[in-house]
């Protein structure tokens, strides 16, 4: 018997949506090749940093007196909470401000416009001990009756002492009433089991006290509106029947305070374009290229000519897709070119490293025992370090400087020289991570789990991209393929962890292409790879100088968080590709009215 | 003991009179649409035509009726708690839903309810851009028309397949023709009120909570909404109309000696913010709200009883609202629905014209051409928000004299009608599976013959109470708005009680009710639960007061139990439902079934409120 839900298990990556540079991609006829085969050259791939420590811009004259109130009303609850029957051991609030700016054009028409601030409220409690509190997992419980119920989130704006502490009493009386019944189911549900975890639930961290300065965001509306309108004109054009873009402006303050002391105020703006078209293909299945660029500031976005570049790009892949064949099923030796090993590595290997996944007990634990041994070729490292602020130039999405559970941002070596050695981890231990570094995130409104952050591959053997092609050719060759595969982006995809289904991934690539052993190359559409994330990383064969950055939002259990990936283009000597699903069409009856030509205007 | 009725109450004989006027002081007049221009409205007739002239799939009727229900929606709300702002939106959309219909061999889509697929309903819609151009909007069209008409093939498949399976299973059931309506202009509404003041408002009221540790929870809502809505048929209607509302909301949750979970709310609409109370005014309001919670706390939980409830203020609305007006609809049940769905759908009176089916003292209009309601002995008119000037189907707005002397004249129709020949008489509002609107109240009147004063009226539920042998009778002044109370302050397992718990087919618990001796001294009760209330009840109503109560209102289309388990959106400000409104005098029914409640019932917290510092 099945004892949870799909959905409530797998790490969905439901849209990664790309980012970053526009590079120009396409149907390129290459050379054909030669017979000398090619080797990795003891070269690192280029990979240059920069990074903000956590503590930097520590402002304590910027304090809000919101902390102050947090501060208060968690210590009354904690000095009354320890003196129960059933006493609560840890005792966190969060209060995010988010202002949210959305603008969407279509066509060259506005059809979106939205300004929202919204202040959420989280409480966390803890009752029982470290080792063994509330949030335990208990068997069979398919429904999940023994999460919290978070539907309750709301605190005034303002810094309002009685205000905003009578709704923080509010939510931990009911949170604390919660976690108290919760816990007897936990108790008696270990009395029930033949093997119980030893892990802990819970692991301590030192307390933090960090003040940001608040982060305001400014922009020109009407400038704004104007640009989106021209964007989406322009995108309009080729077989597009949708041309769209967008932005979305955010204006955060997190106030964070637990029971341990930490005391965290931070504030940022964060900015995001996307230049998106779509048409349906002849045979049903709907075609789409998205762009996107994120920024910390509307500043980092590209100017117009930027913009164009985008247009083009997306324009110009929709119509090659639009003319392309379907592909069928096919294993054989595959490149991932940069952003698509970011993603492919993202989904295949950054949430099978989060720490909690290692202990579920409904979890696949692909990694869980696989420390100290070598998962992926020897000349390859993995890390993820949410400090880092650019890599090679490029802002990273990734970056915070304390997690959701008020834990300081640690670079975290997860790969090196092909061996597996650490996870990420959040607060919730496991026996090769016993503490945080600073990896527990999550949307506000969620509770916080192990989630990546700026994810970056390494490789200190790589070869020229143009010479990574050069080898696809000759594993061609070797296996005897028809021909190999090129993958040049990837919209995203997801990973099943459930113990209860295969430890299988899949990836959704947009642009796909077939390397024939004459050197042409042939878009190809209506695919997925798949496949199981061991097989998958060992058949890596070999890896580009130059690595590329995804950045994008990801979605999992704890909710959207930002993120990046960074990789180098990878050859791969066996990639599964399966046809991906595509429904069945319904076009309509009647001939559109008009889109471009003739009709209204 | 005398008992004073709450301030809100609007002082009125028991007969009403009704005003098609706006009020005097009319506020500002709202500018035109910039969304829906001209332009866009011809753009989708041309679309509607195309589709008349060739939308035909092959083997396939084509339709014979299509419609576009064009709806531009601005609203400005907020929600204070404490003095300061928890919540605030500024919402502007337009949406263009279609509707289609197509018949073969005399049998058409409507008002059936496809087996597992209840959503396939005939109709289709989309958001259109606030800035579409006449491009966009055929387009637009072009789409919904198109999903609108597959599912009107796949809905009246299953339909011939249902006659085909079991015999009567299409039933009677029939689709009304009626007259184009035309008009070019736009029909002129006053302006939303200012967001900021709004905002301003709301936190000042909401300070007046501030500091008493007895309210566990307060909030104070403001809403003002504008909905303009658009109109076109292939039988040639073209008109506009519109929606104004503005409302008010104060609400308090406390904690009984127990633990259970007490609320009780005040909640005015009106046409704008001038129908609505003085800040003075509000303020006793909220006085009477937290000195209400404070005398529940320590309130006796009723028992269980069967006699004599008397329905006073609001509650009175409120029961005719719950338990009267959904079975004032005169539309065929939708085939297809669900025996545990079709026992809520109400409908109760549709084969009862010309026999008495209420008390004879009581005689009930319905009125969506009122703008407000002037009770007889009142020279204060009062806004009602139920009014239009053509319905959901296109259809003008009509008074109805449903009930005259307790007995039944006429239901509430829309196009769906039983036979042939039978017209709809614009009450169109409301759909439920199956996609028909349905036959639905809108400005809904009750009044009653030798009404009686205050104290006359609980001298009579003394004299009921004991010829049926009770130590007491009960009085009802507020029934709970799960619109309004809904955010509330659940833990997982306590929700998965509620659900477990939960009969839909009674009413909404009471909030402020009580007992009342055979001495007339009133004790204030909780807990009171009314049992399911027989249709036939309604002939036992005994006697009715002498003033009545305006109570204007958003009919949710959510259920009492979906807003508790699923909460309340958006920080809890009910912009959303059908505009409505209720008057009645006080009823005094003969008997009713009352049961316990111990709905809310959860531990007392370990740390007291920050305020009882």
């Amino acid at each position: 018997m099945h004892r949870h839900s799909a959905w409530a298990l797998a790490a969905v990556v439901a849209a990664c949506g790309p980012g970053g540079k526009a590079k120009p991609t396409g149907p390129v006829d290459r050379p054909p090749p030669v017979d000398k085969p090619t080797e990795l050259q003891a070269i690192p791939s280029h990979i240059e940093t920069t990074t903000d420590a956590p503590m930097s811009d520590n402002t304590p004259a910027a304090r809000s007196p919101i902390l102050d109130v947090m501060v208060g009303e968690n210590k009354r609850w904690m000095d009354a909470l320890g003196k129960q029957p059933d006493p609560a051991y840890y005792l966190a609030y969060q209060i995010a401000e988010q202002r949210v700016v959305t603008l969407d054009a279509e066509g060259g028409a506005l059809i979106g416009d939205g300004d929202d601030t919204d202040r959420i409220l989280d409480v966390e409690i803890r009752v029982g001990s470290p080792e063994l509190d509330n949030t335990r997992a208990i068997s069979g419980d398919d429904s999940e009756l023994n999460a919290p119920l978070r539907r309750r989130s709301i605190v005034p704006f303002g810094t309002d002492g009685p205000a905003i502490a009578n709704h923080l009493w509010l939510e931990t009386d009911r949170r604390y009433r919660e976690a108290k019944l919760a816990l007897a189911y936990v108790r008696q549900d270990q009395r029930t089991l033949g093997k119980r975890a030893a892990q802990p639930d819970f692991s301590a961290a030192p307390p933090e006290v960090y003040i940001g300065p608040p982060a305001k965001l400014t922009f020109d509306k009407e400038s704004w509106i104007r640009r989106l309108k021209r964007c989406s004109e322009r995108a309009l054009r080729g077989h597009a029947t949708r041309g769209s873009c967008g932005i979305i402006f955010q204006e955060n303050t997190v106030w964070f305070v637990n029971s341990e002391g930490t005391q965290l105020q931070m504030s940022w703006t964060s900015t995001q374009l996307a230049v998106s078209v779509g048409v349906k293909a002849d045979d049903g299945e709907g075609l789409s290229r998205l762009e996107q660029a994120f920024g910390r500031t509307p500043e980092d976005l590209p100017d117009d000519p930027g913009v164009d570049k985008m247009i083009d790009l997306v324009t110009a892949d929709l119509d090659a897709l639009h003319e392309a064949p379907l592909a069928e099923p096919y294993v054989g030796p595959a490149i991932l070119e940069g952003r698509a090993a970011g993603v492919f590595f993202h989904e295949v290997f950054g949430h099978r490293i989060e720490g909690h996944r290692q202990k579920d007990e409904t979890s696949g634990q692909t990694f869980a025992s696989q420390v100290g041994k070598s998962i992926m070729p020897a000349w390859l490292s993995v890390f993820d370090d949410p400090t880092i602020t650019t890599l090679n130039g490029m802002q990273l999405n990734g970056f915070y400087r304390f997690d959701d559970e008020g834990v300081r941002a640690q670079h975290t070596s997860l790969v090196e020289h092909g061996k597996l050695i650490g996870f990420l981890m959040g607060r919730n231990p496991i026996a090769a991570g016993p503490i945080s570094n600073g990896h527990g995130r999550k949307q506000a409104g969620f509770d916080p789990v192990a989630r990546q952050g700026n994810l970056i591959v390494t490789s200190e053997k790589t070869v020229e991209r143009a010479d990574l092609e050069k080898m696809l050719l000759e594993e061609i060759k070797k296996q005897g393929k028809p021909y190999g595969m090129v993958f040049t982006d990837i919209s995203g995809g997801f990973t099943n962890t459930s113990a209860f289904a295969p430890q299988a991934f899949k990836v959704n690539p947009v642009m796909a292409y077939r390397l024939y052993p004459s050197g042409k190359r042939e878009l190809v559409r209506g695919i997925d790879i798949g496949g199981t994330p061991l097989v998958a990383l060992q058949s890596i064969r070999a890896a580009s100088r130059e690595v590329e950055t995804f950045n994008g939002v990801c979605g999992a259990e704890s909710g959207w968080v930002p993120v990046s990936a960074t990789a180098p283009s990878l050859l791969l000597g066996q990639l599964e590709i399966e046809k991906s699903f595509i429904p069945a069409d319904r076009p309509p009856v009647l001939d559109p009215p008009s889109i471009r030509q003739g009709g209204a205007p | 003991m005398k008992f004073a009725l709450t301030a809100a109450l609007v002082a009125a004989t028991a007969t009403a009179t009704v005003a098609h006027a706006k009020p005097a002081a009319a506020p500002p007049t709202a500018p035109d649409s910039t969304a829906v221009t001209p332009e866009i409205v011809d753009a989708i007739a041309e679309e509607m035509d195309r589709a008349m002239a060739r939308l035909q799939l092959s083997d396939a009727p084509k339709p014979f009726h299509i419609s576009y229900k064009i709806t531009e929606v601005q609203v400005n709300d907020a929600v204070a708690s404490l003095g300061f702002i928890t919540n605030y939106k500024d919402r502007h959309f337009v949406n263009i839903e279609c509707r289609v219909r197509v018949k073969f061999d005399g049998v058409d889509n409507g008002n059936f309810v496809v087996p597992g697929a209840a959503e396939l309903d005939g109709s289709a819609g989309m958001n259109l851009p606030l800035e579409a151009t006449p491009r966009i909007a055929a387009r637009s069209a072009w789409l919904v028309t198109d999903a609108a008409y597959k599912e009107a093939l796949i809905q009246l498949r299953a339909k011939l397949d249902a006659r085909a399976a079991g015999g009567g299973a299409a039933g009677p059931t029939a689709w009304g023709t009626e007259p184009p309506i035309v008009s070019e202009d736009q029909v002129k509404v006053p302006a939303l009120e200012d967001l900021d003041a709004i905002k301003a408002r709301a936190e000042k009221l909401s300070a007046l909570f501030r500091g008493q540790a007895h309210i566990r929870d307060s909030r104070v809502a403001i809403t003002s909404y504008l909905e303009r809505r658009w109109y076109l048929s292939s039988e040639g209607t073209s008109d506009q109309d519109t929606r104004r509302a503005s409302g008010i909301i104060m609400s308090v949750v406390g904690q009984a000696v127990d633990g259970q979970e007490l609320a009780t709310y005040f909640a005015r609409y009106g046409t704008t913010a001038a129908d609505l109370p003085t800040d003075a005014a509000l303020e006793t309001e909220a006085k009477k709200l937290s000195g209400d919670l404070q005398a529940l706390i320590s309130a006796p939980n009723v028992d269980a009883y069967s006699g004599p409830v008397l329905f006073e203020g609001k509650a009175a609305t409120d029961i005719v609202r719950y338990a009267l007006a959904p079975n004032l609809g005169g539309t065929p049940l939708p085939l297809g629905l669900a025996p545990a769905e079709a026992k809520l759908f109400g409908g109760a009176f549709t084969d009862k014209l010309g026999l008495k089916v209420v008390a004879p003292m009581l005689t009930i209009v319905d009125d969506p051409t009122a703008r407000t309601v002037t009770p007889a002995g009142s020279k204060t008119p009062v806004a009602v928000i139920g009014g239009y000037q053509i319905d959901d189907e296109g259809v003008a707005a009509q008074r109805v004299e449903v009930v005259k002397d307790g007995i039944l004249k006429s239901l509430l129709t829309a196009r769906t009608v039983t036979k042939d020949g039978e017209r709809s008489n614009g009450h169109a509002r409301r759909t439920t599976r199956g996609g028909a609107f349905h036959g639905t109240a809108t400005n809904l009147i009750v009044t009653g013959k030798g009404g009686l004063a205050g104290p006359a009226l609980e001298k009579r539920l003394i004299a009921e109470a004991r010829s049926a042998g009770l130590r007491y009778g009960l009085v009802v002044q507020q029934l709970d708005d799960s619109a309004i109370t809904a955010e509330t302050e659940l833990a997982r397992r306590e929700l998965i009680q509620l659900v477990v718990n939960a009969n839909p087919a009674l009413p909404p618990p009471a909030l402020i009710a009580y007992r009342v001796g055979l001495d007339g001294k009133r004790t204030l009760v909780r807990g009171l639960q009314l049992g399911e209330i027989p249709i036939k009840a309604w002939k036992d109503v005994v006697a009715v007061g002498k003033t009545a109560t305006v109570s204007n209102f958003l009919a949710a289309t959510e259920s009492y139990f979906e807003h508790k388990i699923d909460g309340v959106d958006e920080g809890f400000v009910p912009s959303s439902g059908i505009e409505s409104s209720v008057t009645s005098p006080d009823l005094l029914f003969r008997e009713l079934d009352i049961v316990p409640s111990q709905l809310g019932l959860r531990a007392l917290p370990v740390v007291p409120p920050p305020t009882a510092k």
